[in-house]
């Protein structure tokens, strides 16, 4: 595999082709990509960074995370939710599509295990489970204990928990704003539970910005490691342009190049 | 297709600034190079134009710093910077053993910071040519931008004259009721090329919220948006000074390119372009090239200012 400047798998940019698209739930969307270039070198939190095509006046990219790749059949998935034209736009798009979905990708930093690591805590809210999902694979493969807390507004929104059940191979804990399935009330429940019990070396974080940064309290404060994934709004991707700016203890930082994955300990939330 | 029997001499003279072909960057886009590094060689480029460099570290705008509008964006990056001496040991040690010309963009809030960061990269070889960046806020004039006032702008380009002999290239903001006036006052200060123009102040609101989408309210507008104001005032400054010109705004084609040529610009910058297609200058750089060879172009300085009546 080539590298770039930085040390990260290269990233290429890639014409693919529309293998699937469907709806999940309501606003909640899956599309899968055969870019076999970048499937086979993502790594769990890496994004990509998207071309719609069909929309010629809304000209910049949007940056999407993959929730699974599959190197043999050159694949990528990824969740997206219905939010603006955007998006509204790509639900439209018909499966069959060939070589003119362009793809850079994979772009960021990906999630790290810190060394000796043996237990790890997922929290999850919305389509944040996403992100997380490849890295849980990884975990299991190498046999780091996983607990996984996720959350969603309601129980048809908990599109990602049969993935975690049968490809990463873990039951969530789950918690409904309304109810509708698992703890009522917001994530933070369960999650404050686990981690009151103690065994972590490490939570992940993704979700809605005020669920990483209660997070990112929680552990704070329980004096475990976290990292979060930070989205912001970008154009470039690759770190030239300066928008997707995320405040640190260190300075202002690029969420496509120096994150999305931030140590949460360093984020001036 | 039609053999080619010729090869286009595609090198331009920008001020003093010998360029390979007439395709640089617009500064804020490409970072120094190193960014696109994985998409683009830059060595193939006629020179890379840097990201706004100042005298001590900006730290930028409050986020959200870009919004999404009808075939363009806005920004509001506040030309967040490290400074100069890390923009030295960064981009310019990554742009030394290139093969291309390097055109620092220079920026600053008052006209002692101008004049400062000139004096720290005067005498550095790396820097091929200077393009000053005249749509900075003057603190010392309560914020009001040096590049809207002839005066104020004719002030900047006299002190960054007199710190360098190296190309300047006085960039140009839109935002004025006569481009030609500020253009025909820093030609008069000695600056050796215009690049224009820098991005249309613009502003986008969400009405689900009612508030601006932008953390500071307004921003630059950029894109194919931009093309038809950005060509016109190249257009108007080409009939209005002798030195040459740097074109940009809305870039993304070489057909894009070429019409700027046309209106009379000797150069041209790839801009927001690069955010939608990371190869776009390449594939202007080859566009440009393919043309000519189309046209029987022998040599694409007959581009410049070729409009016909």
């Amino acid at each position: 595999m080539q590298y770039s400047t930085d040390g990260r798998p290269k990233p290429v940019d890639e014409a693919c082709e529309l293998v699937a698209n469907r709806q999940l739930a309501g606003t909640l969307w899956d599309m899968e990509l055969r870019a076999p270039q970048i499937a086979a070198r993502i790594l769990p939190g890496q994004f990509v960074h998207m071309k719609i095509p069909g929309m010629d006046g809304r000209i910049l990219r949007r940056p999407f995370s993959v929730y699974a790749a599959d190197a043999q059949a050159g694949t990528l998935r990824i969740l997206y939710q219905v939010v603006g034209k955007g998006s509204a736009h790509m639900t439209t798009l018909a499966p069959g599509r060939v070589d003119d979905i362009d793809v850079m990708g994979p772009m960021g930093n990906p999630w790290w295990l810190p060394e000796g690591a043996q237990r790890v805590l997922f929290v999850v809210g919305g389509v944040g489970a996403a992100p997380l999902a490849m890295f849980g694979e990884q975990l299991r493969q190498a046999g780091v204990g996983l607990d996984v807390c996720m959350g969603a507004q309601t129980a048809d929104a908990l599109v990602m928990k049969e993935h975690y059940e049968r490809v990463v191979g873990v039951e969530p804990i789950c918690a409904t704003d309304d109810g509708t399935f698992g703890h009522a009330g917001f994530v933070t429940g369960p999650a404050g539970d686990l981690l009151q019990g103690g065994g972590y070396d490490l939570v992940c974080c993704c979700g809605p910005e005020p669920l990483m940064r209660i997070v990112a309290g929680m552990a704070l404060e329980a004096g475990v490691a976290c990292e979060v994934s930070l989205e912001k709004r970008m154009a470039c991707g690759i770190g030239a342009c300066l928008s997707c700016v995320v405040d640190t203890v260190d300075g202002r930082k690029r969420s496509c190049v120096d994150g999305p994955v931030f140590d949460a300990g360093k984020v001036v939330w | 297709m039609g053999q080619t029997t010729f090869e286009p001499k595609l090198a331009v003279n920008l001020g003093g600034l010998m360029m390979k072909n007439p395709v640089t960057d617009a500064s804020g886009t490409f970072a120094a190079g190193r960014e696109y590094s994985d998409f683009v060689d830059v060595e193939r480029m006629g020179a890379v134009t840097t990201k706004g460099v100042s005298v001590v570290p900006w730290t930028g705008n409050d986020s959200p710093r870009i919004a999404e509008t009808p075939s363009g964006m806005l920004n509001s990056i506040g030309l967040q910077n490290p400074g100069v001496e890390v923009f030295k040991q960064k981009d310019l040690a990554w742009l030394a053993g290139k093969d291309v010309p390097v055109i620092v963009n220079a920026c600053g809030h008052s006209v002692a910071e101008y004049e400062g960061i000139i004096e720290a990269l005067a005498d550095d070889a790396r820097v091929g040519a200077f393009e000053v960046n005249i749509s900075c806020p003057n603190v010392d004039a309560g914020g009001l931008t040096f590049g809207t006032v002839p005066e104020q702008a004719a002030e900047v380009v006299r002190v960054c004259r007199a710190k360098t002999s190296k190309p300047l290239i006085v960039k140009l903001t839109p935002n004025v009721t006569d481009i030609t006036e500020i253009a025909r006052a820093v030609e008069a200060e000695g600056a050796d090329a215009i690049s224009l123009i820098n991005t249309l102040l613009g502003m986008a609101i969400d009405v689900r919220t009612r508030k601006p989408i932008l953390a500071r309210v307004v921003g630059g507008l950029s894109g194919p948006a931009v093309k038809p104001v950005a060509l016109r005032m190249v257009w108007q400054v080409h009939n209005a000074v002798k030195v040459p010109l740097l074109g940009m705004g809305g870039i993304a084609t070489a057909e894009d390119a070429i019409e700027f040529m046309l209106a009379g610009a000797t150069a041209v910058a790839v801009g927001t372009a690069n955010f939608v297609n990371p190869h776009a200058v390449e594939e202007v750089i080859d566009g440009i090239r393919a043309y000519c060879i189309e046209q029987g172009v022998k040599d694409v300085n007959e581009l410049i200012g070729g409009l016909k009546a």
